[in-house]
């Protein structure tokens, strides 16, 4: 009987124990096979950082600026509340938590981000992004524009070259979103495209017109941008977001925050010029252009980015000499008084020149800069045909012709002789750049047409003569003349001329009078019984 | 023809059918103690059979999985998002790997308390330990070839408390990580343990134990207990078995699927580093006392462990009253689940 008894306390024992342990460590199990399949890491949230969080989330204040801290590198790293909000007493933006003894700071800037970003808050300073302030600085919006449209307007991208009192400059968060600091954010070319985006600076449309952009946006739900390109690994994505031109780094180049580092061309300014920006430190606009050219290296063959970018630089350069035959126009008409500068206390408030308009000869001038020049000459260098084309060169000569025509319809001989003319050549009133052939290949039957060629003999002698002599002026470098030269004495062979595709040509000439056919029997010869309402 | 095949097989084989059927009889009518027809006694033959789920699973896994820093994390998730099942294979494979922690575990808890161990029987409880030990590494090498960041530091935490084992921890450690690190090195030698060494370990020390389980019979609670043929009854049992941990572990999988986290990363240390579960209790007493104390501590319990039908003969010699084992087994048990879930409490 007590045999039976103790088997019968064992065979509890061995239940209960069985039991217990199946359902406890099955639970154990399944909740670690959960945290598996979360990606991000629990932050520590100890000390004053506690007594942050604890706080702010009783009361429900900026939980969702500390929701997105739990989620950084930060909290992974420990990187808490006071460790960026931390103040002196005597500091611009310092003031009493009101709930407790601690002195916090209202606005972290770089000074705070370079305690451990030294690197990259310098690079930054560093870049034309810093420069940005020096716009706003300028006195032109307070005149055009209520100040009151600028604050939410050209201050809110300006401010990423926030000057504070602290003197450090930028601004970390126009980039890196608060409070998650993503790089992956970072790199999203939607956040670039926050301020290079709209009539004068479209960058984003651009890329995103490009064949960058295109493969960007078939690619981009397998694509993680949290990486880091910091020891001079290879590019880790397969298509290039704005960072990976600009600052990401690759095999030869190194990361950098300075965007400035690899660009050799000004081409936001009124007239293009080759970058000086920093020279002592980051090298002249040739070590410039040999950086970027490494990045597009990485995918391209040399001969393509070399092609690509000398055509970019003439389109560049191109625009100079329309300018200079803007700016001619509108000096004369303010000389002989037919327009006029604003002018208050014996001092100027616009600049025929530069920007500043109350009259249309001033605002063509300014949007065959400010917009249509801009979006011609940076189209050309991001791959972005439409712009470089409809929303470019198109628009420019259309200001242009509008300007003359306004001086003639002002009494200007000279304009209306221009207006009268029936001469084909009166759209080139000033010197041409050209490029034998393109990046892309050779096309047989591209350039039989243009009336440059066919009716000035000595066209290519001309642009011959303008591409060396701005290569001597150091605009063009000894690589990108040869290169130049090398096609020029091709130039048949380059510009595709020197082929016959006449069969072809034929067929789709065939193809093309039937789709003429169609047209004018479907459109032009078109009657309708209807009369209209209005008589002439 | 299939006579003369006969023939010429049982000339080679040197086996008639009177020999065969014989052994095949011995084989299959093992008798088995009444008292296993309660399923908490019959649950001896899960983990090996969940041994042969991991061998079938990790041969199927090993068709994809690439043992190397840049291609470990990426063809796990290949495995786990691409291949096709592969969702399926993997999560068996990991969930097996927790089911048969737990089932040895549970076997054990059942030897102890029944005294499974006493003579003649001891050295099978010391092979039984061995197993254990085998599997804790089989687990460990296994979770850390995912190579996440998870598991990366899992692996570099494990590896930290071998450091501590006196005289030969640092030699251990360097040979385990093929360096000072947890890197490309420790990697191929995981792998290496992983697919060769601990399983056939694992496989030789199963063989021996289900020989002195033969050699001794299975150990009555009873002096004259009744028995009952292994065949059909208790190999049905065992198909039950099987069936069921086949639904429980799918069903687990598609609930609780193993996640691949993040790629490992040397260079950012995550705010919370665990080992898996297992250790979890070991873990947590480390964090309470010195790591050295902590591993000393750790060795002390596996060698009473190991040498536990040892001691217990003593001591029920000494005090032949008291079930020293009862108070002892669930003493372990309940600290056991305590710092189990104390650890996760924390985390």
């Amino acid at each position: 009987m007590a045999e039976q008894d103790s088997l019968k306390t064992q065979r509890l024992i061995v239940g209960v124990f069985s039991i217990l342990l199946v359902v406890v460590l099955i639970i154990v199990a399944g909740v670690e096979m959960k945290q598996t399949q979360s990606t991000k890491l629990a932050a520590v949230i100890s000390g004053d950082n506690k007594r942050c969080v604890d706080c702010h989330t009783n009361k429900g204040m900026a939980v969702k600026a500390i929701d997105a801290w739990k989620e950084s590198v930060h909290a992974q790293q420990n990187i808490g509340c006071l460790d960026c909000h931390k103040a002196n007493k005597d500091d611009f933006d310092a003031f009493y938590c009101p709930e407790s003894d601690l002195l916090v700071a209202r606005h972290p800037t770089p000074k705070d981000c370079a305690e451990c970003h030294e690197q990259e808050v310098k690079e930054f300073a560093d870049s034309k992004h810093a420069h940005q302030f020096w716009l706003i600085k300028n006195a032109d919006r307070a005149v055009f524009e209520p100040t009151i449209a600028t604050r939410n307007g050209c201050e809110q991208c300006h401010q990423i070259g926030n000057v504070w009192p602290d003197k450090s400059v930028g601004e970390c968060d126009a980039c890196h979103p608060k409070h998650t600091f993503s790089k992956a954010v970072a790199r999203q070319p939607e956040t670039c495209g926050e301020c290079h985006i709209g009539p004068d600076h479209p960058q984003i449309e651009m890329y995103l017109e490009s064949k960058h952009g295109n493969i960007f946006r078939a690619t981009e739900k397998n694509l993680n941008l949290n990486y880091s390109t910091l020891n001079n690994e290879p590019i880790p994505i397969e298509v290039p977001v704005c960072t990976t031109c600009h600052m990401d780094g690759n095999e030869t180049q190194p990361f950098t925050h300075n965007v400035s580092a690899r660009l050799a061309l000004e081409s936001q300014a009124p007239w293009s010029f080759r970058t000086v920006w920093d020279q002592e430190n980051l090298g002249d606009w040739k070590v410039k252009r040999t950086r970027m050219e490494s990045i597009c290296k990485s995918c391209h063959a040399p001969d393509f980015v070399e092609t690509y970018l000398l055509t970019a630089d003439l389109a560049n350069l191109q625009y100079n000499e329309i300018r200079r035959y803007f700016v001619y126009w509108t000096k004369k008409l303010t000389a002989n008084g037919t327009i006029a500068t604003l002018k208050a206390n014996g001092k100027e408030y616009s600049d025929p020149v530069l920007n500043g308009w109350d009259e249309e000869p001033e605002e063509l001038m300014y949007n065959a800069w400010h917009h249509e020049g801009r979006r011609f000459r940076m189209g050309a260098l991001m791959m972005a045909a439409d712009y470089t084309q409809w929303h470019g060169i198109w628009e420019i000569q259309q200001d242009l012709a509008k300007l003359i025509t306004w001086a003639a319809e002002h009494g200007d001989n000279e304009a209306q002789k221009w207006v009268k003319s029936t001469d084909p050549a009166k759209f080139f009133p000033y010197a041409i750049y050209d490029f034998p052939g393109s990046a892309w290949g050779i096309n047989v039957l591209s350039n039989t047409t243009p009336f440059l060629y066919k009716n000035f003999s000595d066209y290519w002698d001309r642009a011959y003569k303008n591409v060396e002599a701005v290569f001597k002026e150091g605009l063009l470098s000894e690589k990108q003349w040869k290169l130049w030269e090398k096609r020029y004495k091709n130039k048949e062979y380059y510009l595709g001329t020197k082929f016959k595709a006449d069969s072809i040509f034929n067929f789709y000439k065939k193809r093309d009078s039937i789709d003429t056919k169609a047209f004018q029997d479907q459109a032009v010869k078109l009657k309708l019984p209807g009369q209209p309402f209005y008589k002439k | 023809m299939i006579d003369k095949t006969k023939a010429w097989l049982k000339e080679r084989i040197l086996l008639d059918k009177k020999k065969s059927s014989e052994i095949v009889e011995k084989v299959l009518k093992e008798p088995i103690p009444k008292h296993m027809k309660n399923w908490f006694y019959a649950i001896g033959a899960t983990p090996l059979l969940l041994f042969l789920f991991q061998i079938i699973t990790g041969i199927l896994l090993t068709f994809y999985y690439v043992p190397s820093p840049e291609g470990a994390y990426e063809s796990v998730r290949h495995i786990t998002q691409d291949v096709q099942m592969g969702f399926w294979i993997r999560g068996l494979h990991r969930w097996a790997s927790n089911f048969m922690v737990i089932a040895m575990m549970l076997h054990i808890v059942r030897v102890f308390f029944t005294r499974g161990y006493r003579k003649p029987r001891e050295l099978n409880w010391i092979i039984g330990i061995l197993m254990l030990i085998t599997t804790l590494g089989l687990c460990f090498t296994g979770y850390s070839l995912v190579f996440n960041q998870l598991s990366y530091w899992a692996a570099t935490v494990g590896t930290n408390m071998i450091k501590e084992i006196p005289l030969v921890g640092e030699t251990i450690l360097r040979f385990l990580r093929g360096g000072t690190e947890v890197s490309g090195n420790t990697l191929t030698r995981f792998y290496n343990l992983h697919m060769g060494l601990l399983p056939t370990i694992l496989f030789v020390l199963i063989v021996v134990h289900i020989v002195f389980v033969r050699i001794h019979g299975v150990s009555k609670l009873e002096e004259h207990e009744e028995s009952y043929p292994f065949y059909p009854e208790h190999f049905y049992h065992t198909v039950v078995i099987v069936l069921f941990l086949l639904i429980t572990l799918s069903a687990l999988t598609v609930i609780l699927p193993p996640g691949i986290g993040e790629p490992a990363n040397p260079s950012v240390t995550p705010p919370h580093i665990k080992p898996e579960w297992y250790f979890f209790a070991v873990y947590s007493i480390l964090k309470i006392f010195p790591l050295r104390i902590g591993i000393y501590l750790s060795i002390a319990v596996l060698i009473v462990a190991t040498f536990w039908p040892f001691i217990d003969e003593y001591m029920q010699a000494r005090w032949p009253k008291i079930k020293i084992n009862y108070w002892v087994g669930s003493l372990v048990i309940i600290l056991f689940l305590i710092f189990t879930v104390v650890e996760i409490i924390v985390t």
